[in-house]
């Protein structure tokens, strides 16, 4: 059991990618994302590792590529607008296979917006927004401590799989300060035969994401679509909280689930039988926690206009019994908030 | 057990770092702790405020009702004086705050925090005196803790001074003496 | 019999897919020859672009990686940095590549000074999407987006871009050169050689502008468009050093 420090969730997200073993960091700074930058900046050189200030966003997401190409870990952080400059890389690295790691600080949008809490960028992160058929894999910590656990796991993902992952947080987690254990500091294993190091030795390798005729690049998509297969086969992660008994099932990922744990306690004081599915992956979407959930409600709650609910109604026996509860611009509700509305649908439900 | 403290002031008096001193004390001391930016009014004038949440189990960084409110300024108190729980503390600075709040289910709590910390010798002690009645109030850490954080946070030089700060904060919480106007209610 | 000259071993067996009389070829020989002279195979990694050399990572025995249109420097940049220092990075782009959907990359690749040597391909228009103008087009030249010529109070005149390079602090070296006869040629081969060198000692940002005949986009025959280049490409696009360690007060 190690040391608990006390940290905001930006710093410890830095610092565990550092550990593990993640020595070269290039991005723009952009609210709330900026104090990864920072704390790479000032820690690289003692880590004898990289840190560039990239131009813009759209450098920076194919710097990664380059890195990552070298078989060395790299990783970007941004916010939304910047994710949006970044997509045409993340098809990109999805199609030619380069494991970077991607943080996307959400804030509220659209376009310039403003840099509080917000997860209006479900459908970007989530659906693509790059073009043609790809996915990433997409983590949504929801505390400090989890930021620390899931940022190694996210390098090893995108390696075991030779696929961009994306980790999602948003203005106030990212801001938040909170006990956390930080990772043991480890060195990357590297045991990659399609590397760009300079073919010695060997038969040179080629990356390129360039179609030869449409028999070829048919095939070339099939075996993409087979990877992809595989990550939502394997990789769906979520955490249930009291859902057995639950009339009312909350589903909300990131900051949004932590403050639905309190609303759950007060229903639970009250008499109502209120329980929590937080996904963990929002792609692939844990959509094996509710394949069997019948007879039960759900109430989707999200800092945007109705992004995620759309999945939750596709993995549902019954999407009519799915509602929705949304705040936008940077508010966030308070526990009482959610509270009230759950004795809504409640009272509702048994008109 | 679980204790929701919202710190709300002015940019350069410390408060957030306040915050940050009770929180470190707490985790040191193996709780589960939060501390959040607070949003409200506070966006406009440069204000600065933050809720602090210490708990055994992970929860809501976003507080609906605080068990303590400490209020820098008037503005914070217009602002936050609705957030404390009922039976709660509003904990004001008298120094800078005249207006009375208006709710009669909360238990007040007035001290001269800028006048205090003038006496002790250094205006920008301000905090630590409100860190000091904080601890003493609620009683959420062990003093002993709450000093380790501050000593091993603030500039080298200080420490004696911003020692003295908190005891005395503590202090007029705790015997209700003293040359300087207060009040407990 | 003598051996006097040899397809360089360094090619793969694949045809080169470039217009008869297109500049890419010869470039692409150019760079082969050194890279095999010089023994470089084992330590290069060449990053192509979006244009006609597209294909480029097929003829050569070399890691190669083709990177998004106009990216070519930033993803350089992150292969570059997490290499050794003997290694050779290569980046090679066109006129729409560089200059237009990169303009950004290149120009803050140099800012920073990065280590590889840049080969760009000028040939006045974009030949893979089929002929469009390109900011490198010259005033009056008629392309499938300026089919009554291209005028500079509608789209501007064209853009030098080794003297623009060369301007900026981080450019180490950098050298406009063209392959439209035996001599330009040879020198051309002098000039990415010597780009080569620098970066093997840990010199700053190499630029090579390369001035290339494109018979199909210009319309014109092969012969033609050497003349072409000759006369009306060089009184836009001199040849010449424009930055060097070795010319001091520049």
């Amino acid at each position: 059991m190690g040391e608990k420090l006390f940290m905001q969730g930006n710093e410890a997200l830095a610092e565990s990618a550092i550990r593990a073993g993640c020595k070269f960091y290039c991005g723009y700074p952009i609210t709330p994302s900026s104090e990864i930058a920072e704390y790479y900046a000032k820690r690289m050189p003692e880590e004898n590792g990289v840190f560039i200030q990239a131009e813009t966003e759209v450098a920076a997401f194919n710097m990664i590529a380059g890195a990552t190409a070298t078989g060395n870990r790299a990783m970007t952080a941004t916010s939304g607008p910047g994710f949006s400059l970044g997509v045409e890389a993340m098809s990109f690295m999805a199609a030619a296979g380069l494991p970077a790691v991607i943080v996307d600080v959400m804030r509220p949008g659209p376009a310039d917006g403003d840099i509080l809490a917000a997860q209006g960028d479900y459908f970007q992160v989530v659906k693509g927004g790059g073009h043609g058929d790809y996915n990433t894999i997409v983590l949504a910590p929801f505390s400090v401590q989890e930021m620390a656990d899931l940022t190694p796991q996210a390098f090893e993902l995108a390696e075991k799989y030779r696929n961009p992952v994306v980790i999602v947080s948003d203005g106030m987690l990212a801001k938040m300060m909170e006990s956390v254990e930080l990772p043991e500091k480890i060195e990357q294993k590297k045991n990659f035969d399609w590397t760009l190091t300079g073919a010695k030795g060997r038969k040179h390798n080629v990356i390129t994401t360039c179609a030869t005729g449409p028999e070829q690049w048919e095939q070339f998509n099939l075996e993409l679509q087979k990877k992809f297969n595989t990550i939502a086969a394997n990789e769906q992660r979520w955490e249930a909280y009291q859902i057995e008994d639950a009339d009312f099932i909350i589903v909300a990922f990131g900051s949004v689930a932590r403050i639905a744990l309190s609303t759950i306690k007060k229903a639970r004081e009250n008499g109502l039988k209120v329980g929590m599915i937080r996904p963990i992956t929002l792609w692939p979407f844990p959509k094996k926690a509710f394949a069997e959930l019948k007879d039960k409600d759900f109430l989707v709650v999200e800092l945007n206009a109705g992004q995620m609910v759309e999945d939750v109604k596709l993995a549902v026996p019954d999407k009519e019994r799915v509602f929705f509860y949304g705040r936008l611009g940077g508010v966030t509700p308070t526990p009482d908030e959610l509270f009230n509305k759950i004795r809504e649908l409640y009272a509702k439900n048994n008109q | 057990m679980k204790h929701e403290v919202i710190f709300s002031g002015i940019g350069g008096q410390g408060v957030i770092l306040a915050g940050k001193l009770l929180c470190t004390a707490a985790a040191k001391e193996g709780y589960t702790v939060t501390l959040a930016p607070a949003y409200g009014q506070e966006k406009r004038g440069g204000r600065t405020s933050c809720q602090v949440v210490i708990s055994d189990e992970i929860g809501s960084p976003v507080i609906s009702e605080a068990d303590l409110i400490l209020v820098f300024d008037e503005k914070s108190l217009e602002d936050y004086e609705n957030k404390v729980k009922k039976d709660g503390y509003l904990l004001i600075n008298s120094s800078m705050i005249n207006i009375e709040p208006k709710r009669t289910d909360i238990k007040v709590v007035k001290i001269p925090l800028n006048d205090v910390a003038n006496e002790i010798g250094n205006a920008r002690t301000a905090n630590m005196v409100a860190l000091g009645c904080i601890i003493e109030i609620t009683k959420v850490v062990r003093i002993q803790s709450l000093e380790n954080a501050v000593l091993s946070r603030v500039p080298k030089g200080t420490e004696e001074l911003n020692k003295r700060a908190l005891y005395e904060g503590i202090q007029l919480i705790k015997q209700g003496k003293g040359s300087i106007r207060y009040e407990i209610c | 019999m003598k051996v006097i000259y040899e397809r360089p071993k360094i090619l793969t067996d694949a045809y080169f897919k470039y217009c008869g009389g297109c500049g890419h070829g010869l470039v692409n020989k150019i760079i082969a020859e050194i890279l095999e002279e010089e023994k470089l195979q084992e330590k290069t990694v060449i990053v192509w672009p979006i244009g006609c050399s597209v294909y480029a990572d097929k003829y050569f025995n070399v890691d190669s990686i083709c990177a998004l249109h106009g990216r070519a420097p930033a993803v350089a940049t992150g292969i570059k940095r997490n290499l050794p220092n003997d290694n050779l990075v290569i980046v090679y782009q066109g006129d729409g590549d560089l200059v237009s959907e990169g303009m950004a990359e290149i120009i803050h690749s140099a800012i920073r000074g990065e280590k590889f040597t840049v080969i760009f391909i000028n040939n006045a228009i974009y030949g893979m999407t089929g002929g469009q103008m390109a900011p490198t087009t010259l005033l009056g030249q008629k392309t499938t987006t300026s089919p009554y010529g291209r005028k500079e109070e509608e789209s501007g005149a064209p853009v030098n871009m080794a003297e623009l390079i060369a301007n900026i602090k981080g450019c180490y070296y950098s050298e406009r050169v063209a392959v439209n006869s035996p001599r330009n040629i040879l020198a051309t081969k002098r000039a990415i050689k010597k780009a080569f060198n620098y970066q093997l000692e840990g010199k700053g940002l190499c630029f090579i502008e390369v001035l290339s005949q494109c018979p199909t986009g210009w319309g014109m025959k092969p012969l033609k468009t050497l003349e072409h280049v000759e006369r009306e490409m060089l009184k836009v696009y001199p040849l010449g050093v424009f930055k060097s360690p070795e010319v001091k007060n520049q």
